[in-house]
């Protein structure tokens, strides 16, 4: 013990270092190839982006070196960087070959198309290093791979493929909260921007204003994607932990598959993340074309890097659909499956098909800038408003796949904590469907003040204001469920309240942009941006943090501290609350969104500086949460029994969870949530 | 249960009613590109060239891609079973073929916002020659899945050579005959939103034919070296309903890209 936990501090230590060194490496080739290009050093060169990304690239890949050796991610990751230089060179090649330019300083060196081909072979390449396309190159050989895996002992199995559902659940939520953290950074540093009016901060971190405008836009337009990334990965890791568990299946129906849609992530969040070394981009998430095709390269980079993750997306939902319909234990029928398998199922229907739509608009997008494809452009008989249309039919349906796993949580965990029956459970597991089904008929309510026909505007309204029935049953069913309940609020049910209350700020501000007559006021104002994020707070973010708490001593053997628990949720509620409130007010009285600076006379000065004083508040509560996981990793008291006295059958077993799962299939005889009622069984193991 | 399982198997496949079933539908097919084509330089209607289609995709997707095995009752409980298994890589594979459609389906309602009912400037009878390719080599591969299922192993490797071969006569047709003639047409990649959606479309579809074109080469392969066997083929089952989706998306961008609008 003392002996691997010595080892493991000094793998810590040695990763710190190579970290240090990559950086310093990394930044000083940039700096000294922009010396190259421009045949002349400049002192501002140490303040270039794009050195000091390669300087994080390196220092990332000597980080995990440090810790492991040549192992797994590393390889990934030494596999994408050559991949990624062979695929430009290729393209480079062949333009030369051909005649045509294939050197551009203002592109950062390369042709555009070489630097997305680079890209994409990068990904690949990574998939291949990892070992994520061992089996079925096998496999396409006719050999045979054994159906039983092992894994390394030890902390080492996360950092390289395994095939095992809860190695890959808890790769997928650390990975989520890496992402996290990466996109609360960028949110803290043009907040911090915008805490007055006039330019004050950004500038001082760029070499002139363009540049400091430039690097507002791309770490807003950044910020919204990569939170995005984080949020499909946290629902994947959740999904992905407890599904099998509570349906009582050994794995997933396709392991593979299962590992490839986690790594495919990784590769895709360098790849976008690189973007801000390319230019960055200045459209938002949206993305949206004419402005895109203008945009620097860096948009290929955010297109590329989402087209990939969909992947995850998509190849992961096809997965939990398998796996729910082929591998439910005995006796489970459809209702009698927990609500959060009924809600994954829900959202992984909108994940498998609509996410294709993202990825075509974001493709078509991406081929008008390589090839002139006019699709697009007005000019050439193209049409902007198309790329809306199918940017939001899967981008409305998105949000529900954020919500809908969070709002199966909030409905997994009342009833424990009420101890009481879950209130209309048939009604519950059918809305999850019912919100996904009608989500898909709801898009064009981004679109009422694009151009788009405007006979389209009403019945949108109408199909809008209806998903409001299926979200009402929820809520409704909450509430009843706590009535006359024996509450009992432990930190998970903490947040999960706080999530019910937050996402109902979320929900009721959420019609008055459906109704056109208020959106054409509301529109692209920070009032849009005060809904959204109440909604994703309440239906994910929230519900995420209560099924960390919740699960964590299932997945550990060990729980989370209550007091450190109880600072994060009082520190981040209420400056969450005013964070969403005050980005309602400035947005109804008339501040526009996605800008960097604002007129000091419109008096929103001292309400700025709460959202961002807010939003420092939110950060450290989640900074205690990061300080609260690893001080319980490393105490030495365990907790392996029923902490949350569940009838849930993965709480039936020892924590942490055994290898193989459950040693004997168990048996469904009963109604999932009925506590309280004397005499009542679930399952019987 | 398993025993029970594979002669149910052999009893939808294992007979030569189902060679002869695969031919009479490739009549029906052959006969209903042959009306479309009618329709298309008579009145185009679009109504009509729509039921064409659909009559099309419904035999194939029920015939040769046998949709209807994905409700075959199977009580098999035992998940590291052979049955098992397939039954629920062929629910993946189907999913998978469901995600695909999306993309398939968002192309093709952009050609319709972008160009409404008028079409691209392009060689009918180019389309026509194209498209039987694709379809007699769906004949085929239909035949090689049955021949497989029947023990015939040649029999399997022959029929799904000509596979390969019809379909790489439809890539490279279309990459090497049908674009520069586009092209030369003045449809241009660049030039409108008519040529890109064109260019975007026969893209995409070719792209797909050339994965299934590598996933053929490995059940030859496979199949050379006698891995299969008329109980264990998945993999041939699998490229074989791949190779039909593909074929299916043929069956509308066929119609909407060269048969259906007034051309431009
Ligand atoms: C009662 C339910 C809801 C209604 C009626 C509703 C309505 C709307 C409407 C009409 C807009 C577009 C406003 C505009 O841009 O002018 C919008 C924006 C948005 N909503 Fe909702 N919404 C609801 C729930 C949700 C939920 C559950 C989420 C997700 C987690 C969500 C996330 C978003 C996001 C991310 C945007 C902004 C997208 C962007 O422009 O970047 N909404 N909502
Ligand atoms: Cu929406």
């Amino acid at each position: 013990m003392t002996q691997s936990s010595s080892t493991s501090t000094g793998n810590l230590n040695r990763a710190l270092l190579f970290f240090l060194i990559g950086t310093l490496l990394g930044l000083a080739l940039g700096v000294g190839l922009h010396t190259a290009i421009s045949g002349g050093f400049n002192t501002t060169y140490w303040m270039d982006i794009p050195s000091w990304m390669l300087g994080l690239l390196l220092g990332t890949l000597g980080f995990f070196y440090g810790l492991l050796g040549y192992y797994g991610i590393v390889r990934g990751l030494v596999f994408q960087v050559v991949g990624t230089l062979a695929g430009i060179l290729l393209v480079s090649a062949i333009r030369a070959a051909l005649g045509l330019s294939f050197f551009d300083p203002a592109k950062f060196g390369f042709h555009e198309g070489a630097w997305v081909f680079g890209a994409l072979v990068g990904a690949v390449a990574f998939l291949a290093g990892v070992g994520a396309l061992t089996d079925w190159w096998k496999w396409a050989k006719g050999e045979a791979t054994s159906d039983h895996h092992e894994d390394v002992p030890g902390w080492r199995k996360y950092f390289g493929v395994s095939l095992d559902h809860k190695v890959i659940g808890i790769q997928y939520t650390v990975t989520s909260l890496l992402l996290l953290s990466v996109g609360g950074l960028f949110a803290l540093l043009f907040r911090v921007e915008l805490a007055e009016s006039g330019l004050q901060f950004l500038t001082v971190l760029t070499p002139d204003q363009t540049a400091a405008l430039n690097l507002y836009n791309s770490l807003m337009s950044l910020h919204g994607i990569v939170m995005i990334i984080s949020i499909l990965l946290g629902i994947a890791g959740v999904i992905n932990y407890l599904v099998p568990l509570l349906i009582g299946a050994a794995d997933m129906a396709f392991p593979r598959l299962n590992a490839f849609s986690f790594w495919v992530a990784v590769p895709a969040a360098v790849i976008l993340l690189g973007s801000l070394g390319l230019g960055g981009f200045d459209t938002g998430w949206t993305g949206y074309a004419p402005l895109a095709t203008r945009a620097p390269i860096g948009i290929q980079m955010f297109y590329l890097g989402v087209w990939v993750a969909g992947w995850s997306s998509i190849l992961g939902a096809l997965n939990l659909i398998a796996t729910v319909l082929r591998m439910r234990a005995r006796g489970m029928t459809a209702f009698r499956m927990p609500i959060l398998v009924w809600a994954s199922v829900a959202t992984s229907i909108i994940s498998l098909t609509a996410t294709q739509l993202i990825g075509l608009s974001f493709q078509m997008s991406m081929f008008e800038r390589l090839f002139g494809m006019p699709f697009f452009n007005v000019a050439k008989g193209g049409n902007p408003i198309l790329f809306q249309h199918l940017f939001w039919f899967y981008s409305h349906p998105a949000v529900y796949v954020f919500v809908l796993p969070g709002l199966g949580v909030i409905s997994e965990l009342l009833p424990v904590f009420a101890r009481k029956p879950l209130f209309g459970y048939r009604w519950v597991a059918l809305s999850s469907i019912g919100i996904a089904l009608v989500g898909f008929l709801v898009w064009a309510h981004h679109m009422f003040t694009s151009g788009m026909n405007e006979y389209l505007r009403v019945p949108f309204m109408y199909s809008t204001l209806l998903v409001a029935v299926p979200t009402g049953v929820k809520f409704f069913s909450w509430v009843a469920t706590l009535w006359k309940g024996k509450i009992e609020a432990p930190t998970p049910m903490l947040f999960v309240l706080g999530g019910i209350v937050v996402f109902l700020m979320g929900g009721l501000s959420g019609p008055p942009n459906a109704t056109v007559s208020t959106d054409l006021h509301l529109h692209d104002t920070y009032f849009i941006v005060g809904h959204f994020h109440s909604t994703m707070f309440g239906g994910y973010v929230f519900p995420f943090f209560a099924a960390i708490y919740y699960w964590f001593p299932k997945a550990t053997g060990k729980r989370l501290d209550e007091t450190l628990g109880k600072w994060h949720f009082w520190l981040m509620t209420p400056s969450f609350l005013v964070l969403t409130l005050f980005m309602m007010r400035v947005g109804l009285l008339g501040m526009r969104r996605r800008i960097a600076d604002y007129d000091p006379m419109l008096g929103f000065d001292p309400w700025h500086l709460a959202m961002t004083i807010a939003a420092f508040l939110i950060a450290l509560s989640v900074v205690i949460f990061f300080y609260n996981m690893v001080k319980t990793l490393r105490s030495p008291v365990t907790e392996t029994g029923n902490v949350w006295n569940s009838r849930s059958p993965e709480w039936q077993v020892p924590s942490p969870m055994p290898a193989h799962n459950y040693e004997k299939e168990f048996e469904v005889v009963g109604e999932p949530y009925d506590y309280g009622l004397p005499g009542s069984v679930y399952v019987k193991m | 249960m398993t025993h029970a399982h594979t002669s149910q198997h052999a009893a939808s496949h294992g007979s030569k009613d189902a060679l002869f079933q695969g031919l009479v539908i490739f009549v029906l097919l052959a006969f209903l590109t042959a009306v479309e084509f009618f329709i298309a330089i008579t009145n185009a209607s679009v109504l009509l060239l729509s039921v064409a289609a659909l009559l099309k995709v419904g035999m194939v997707v029920y015939y040769y891609m046998h949709i209807y095995k994905l409700l075959e009752e199977d009580d098999e409980h035992d998940h590291s079973s052979f049955a098992w298994k397939v039954a629920t890589n062929r629910l993946g594979l189907w999913l998978f073929l469901l995600s695909d459609a999306f993309v398939f389906g968002g192309m093709f309602v952009a050609r319709f916002n972008l160009l409404g009912f008028t079409r691209p400037h392009l060689n009918q009878e180019l389309g026509l020659i194209v498209t039987s390719a694709l379809l007699i080599s769906s004949f085929f591969m239909n035949r090689g899945e049955t021949q497989m299922a029947l023990g015939d192993r040649k029999g399997f490797l022959i029929s799904t050579s000509i596979t390969f071969l019809l379909g790489l006569a439809f890539l490279l047709g279309v990459v090497f005959v049908e674009w520069p003639e586009a092209i030369h047409e003045g449809l241009t990649v660049d030039g409108s939103a008519a040529g890109g959606i064109f260019f975007l479309m026969t893209g995409m579809h070719a792209f797909h034919v050339l994965t299934g074109l590598i996933f053929l080469l490995v059940i030859l392969r496979n199949g050379w070296l006698g891995l299969y066997s008329p109980e264990r083929h998945w993999a041939v089952e699998a490229a074989a309903v791949y190779w039909h989706f593909v074929d299916v998306v043929w069956i509308f961008y066929y119609p909407a890209l060269y048969l259906i609008g007034k051309a431009l």
